[in-house]
């Protein structure tokens, strides 16, 4: 536990550096829970996050989808990111991580916090058919979702759904 | 029915049939003697004499007739004396005859014997008177033959032919005597073959009854003594089994004595250390009702402290809800900082600036939200430990409660104790004596133990006299066994 000295001596040591003093290279990332297993999302890959959010159903070929709901005055359709990865579906997942690519919200469980990892943090596997990204999260490994990957499934299914 | 008659019956049967053919048999031998008596005396006392004093007659004739010729010869009176003399005698002789004559016959003869002897006396009369005169001799013999032979010889002939007739009536009756005496005698004779026959059948069938039911009898009489035997062994093995069980007895009724005794004196021990006992539980009830108002404070105290921690609880209850709130906010400020960050990105160099104010915001954010977890846990425990002390407390409480009541239990019990030491000490000294009466009883059952003994000895003796005499009786039933069925 911190003490609250310990906190006052960070906070001030947080403004008294300088702006692009840190030259180690640190990406910021979302660490989440989808289907009940540990994932992160990169922040970069997303304009916002929201939670308790209503979600309005709507009829579609694709399961995954969930619903529309609004996000800073837009409305988005929001996917479920579990059953986009094939893992158990909630059956209320909380939390909506705007996808900044289109605009696509993914319904995850649990949000665990922000991470802000180096590069050494992130190690690429190659266990799977294809390469990813795992971040070690303390003595936990999460895998690393690309929401560009999960944004393209989402459009072939919709392209195979037209045809 | 006969098959029921005692021994004695049928021997008393058999002998009064002999009996009764004996007096059958001397009745007719006394019938037949008597008859023959009869016979003898009369031809003793009534023939014989007749035929005697037939004699006599003709001897006093003789006699009369010579004393006469005598006279006649010599004229001497002597000779008349004789004469009458021997007249005399003849008369008493008829007289004699007359009254022993049994038949008109002999009657009838001697009535003609006596008229003859009237005529016979008066011609001799006669002729003494013509003696007496003066006549010749041979004028008296002419006379004398003429008158006195004459009478003398009517009257010889009268008395033979009275000798004749007693004679033959002596014959017959002597005949009819002997006749009887004889049929008597055949007649005896018959009844005591009879007799014998009769006796020597009785005695065949009352040897055969009397062997074959004094036999069935022994037999018993043997299997009755095999038993006694075996039963008088019996009777001395458990003699000797219930002469040594009361020496037992004995032995075990002197320690008994021996135990009542050191019963006795731990009843008075009893006694004195329930009496202690009775001080102590007095003494216990004062302390156990102190004790009592001691845990009724502490049940008050237990109360308060219960309440307490309801209020502690509900005050933590309280600190949830607002934690959730600063939790909230901590989420949505965190929130809040990472979509500030996402802006921030977004707005090139200068945004710069404003991330690190957002990532301040988050790292805020993040450690609020990490206090109130923490916090949470606290309050957690809290309320884990004010749940835990309530049911602790209320379980104090009702241990307090229960021992409350065990307490009242305790002081109940120890009256009862009082009591019952009380009832112990009057139970102690009740034992007490009950124990030296039981003492003083089982010496007395010593005693009679003792006696009881001394009775099976007798008893063992007894049954060993028992065995003897039955042994003895086996024997003798053997041996009167082999009298009434030598083959057996």
């Amino acid at each position: 536990m911190s003490t609250a000295r310990e906190l006052r001596r960070a906070f001030d040591a947080g403004f008294a550096a300088a702006i692009g003093s840190d030259e180690v290279a640190r990406e910021d990332l979302l660490a989440i829970s989808v289907g009940g297993h540990p994932h992160a999302i990169r922040l970069g890959e997303i304009t916002g996050l929201v939670v308790d959010r209503p979600i309005v159903q709507m009829p579609s070929r694709i399961p995954a989808l969930l619903g529309l709901a609004s996000s800073r005055g837009a409305i988005v359709p929001v996917f479920d990111l579990a059953a986009l990865l094939g893992l158990p579906r909630a059956t209320s997942p909380r939390w909506i991580a705007i996808a900044a690519r289109a605009r696509v919200g993914f319904a995850f469980d649990a949000f665990a916090g922000h991470r802000r990892a180096t590069v050494a943090d992130i190690a690429t596997s190659t266990t799977g058919p294809d390469e990813s990204e795992v971040l070690r999260d303390g003595d936990r490994q999460r895998p690393i979702i690309h929401l560009a990957s999960v944004i393209e499934q989402i459009e072939r299914e919709a392209e195979r759904g037209e045809r | 029915m006969a098959r029921h008659w005692t021994f004695g019956q049928r021997l008393g049967a058999g002998f009064a049939v002999t009996i009764a053919l004996a007096v059958a048999t001397g009745a007719v031998a006394i019938y037949a003697l008597r008859t023959v008596v009869v016979s003898k005396d009369r031809v003793i006392t009534v023939d014989s004499p007749l035929l005697t004093d037939a004699e006599r007659v003709r001897t006093a004739v003789e006699g009369k007739g010579g004393a006469v010729r005598g006279f006649l010869l010599t004229r001497e009176d002597r000779f008349l004396d004789q004469a009458r003399a021997a007249d005399g005698e003849l008369s008493a002789a008829l007289d004699h005859m007359r009254s022993t004559a049994s038949s008109d016959e002999t009657r009838r003869q001697l009535e003609t014997i006596g008229r003859l002897r009237t005529e016979h006396q008066q011609a001799l009369d006669n002729i003494v008177a013509l003696r007496r005169t003066d006549a010749t001799l041979d004028n008296i013999a002419k006379q004398f033959d003429d008158q006195v032979i004459v009478k003398r010889t009517q009257l010889d002939t009268a008395i033979g032919e009275f000798t004749a007739t007693e004679a033959r009536l002596l014959d017959t009756a002597r005949t009819s005597s002997s006749d009887t005496a004889s049929s008597a005698m055949t007649l005896v004779i018959a009844i005591a073959i009879g007799a014998i026959l009769l006796g020597a059948v009785l005695a065949f069938v009352l040897a055969r009854a009397l062997s074959r039911q004094i036999g069935s009898a022994v037999g018993q009489v043997q299997s009755s003594s095999a038993e006694l035997q075996a039963a008088a062994n019996q009777q001395a093995t458990g003699a000797k089994e219930q002469a040594t069980a009361m020496n037992e007895i004995s032995t075990t009724i002197t320690e008994l004595l021996a135990t009542s005794k050191q019963i006795a004196e731990s009843a008075q021990r009893v006694s004195q250390i329930a009496n202690q006992t009775a001080s102590s539980a007095k003494t216990g009830d004062i302390t156990v009702d102190k004790a009592h108002d001691s845990i009724t404070g502490i049940r008050k105290q237990v109360d308060l402290v219960v309440n307490h921690m309801l209020e502690l609880g509900k005050k933590s209850q309280q600190i949830g809800a607002v934690l959730d709130i600063v939790s909230e906010l901590a989420e949505q400020t965190n929130i809040l900082a990472i979509n500030a960050t996402i802006e921030a990105a977004g707005a090139g160099e200068a945004g710069k600036r404003f991330g690190v104010v957002a990532d301040e915001i988050r790292k805020l954010a993040d450690r609020v939200a990490g206090s109130t977890k923490e916090i949470r846990t606290l309050i957690e425990d809290v309320r884990g430990a004010v749940n835990t002390t309530v049911m602790a407390t209320e379980t104090g409480s009702k241990s307090v409660d229960t021992g409350s009541k065990q307490f009242g239990d305790v002081a109940t019990a120890f009256k009862q104790i009082a009591s019952l030491v009380t009832t112990t000490t009057e139970a102690a000294r009740e034992i007490e004596l009950s124990t030296k009466q039981q003492s003083t009883a089982v010496e007395q059952v010593n005693l009679a133990i003792a006696n009881v003994a001394q009775a099976t000895k007798e008893t063992e003796a007894s049954s060993s006299q028992t065995l003897s005499t039955a042994s003895q009786l086996a024997g003798l039933s053997k041996d009167l066994l082999k009298l009434v069925q030598p083959q057996a």
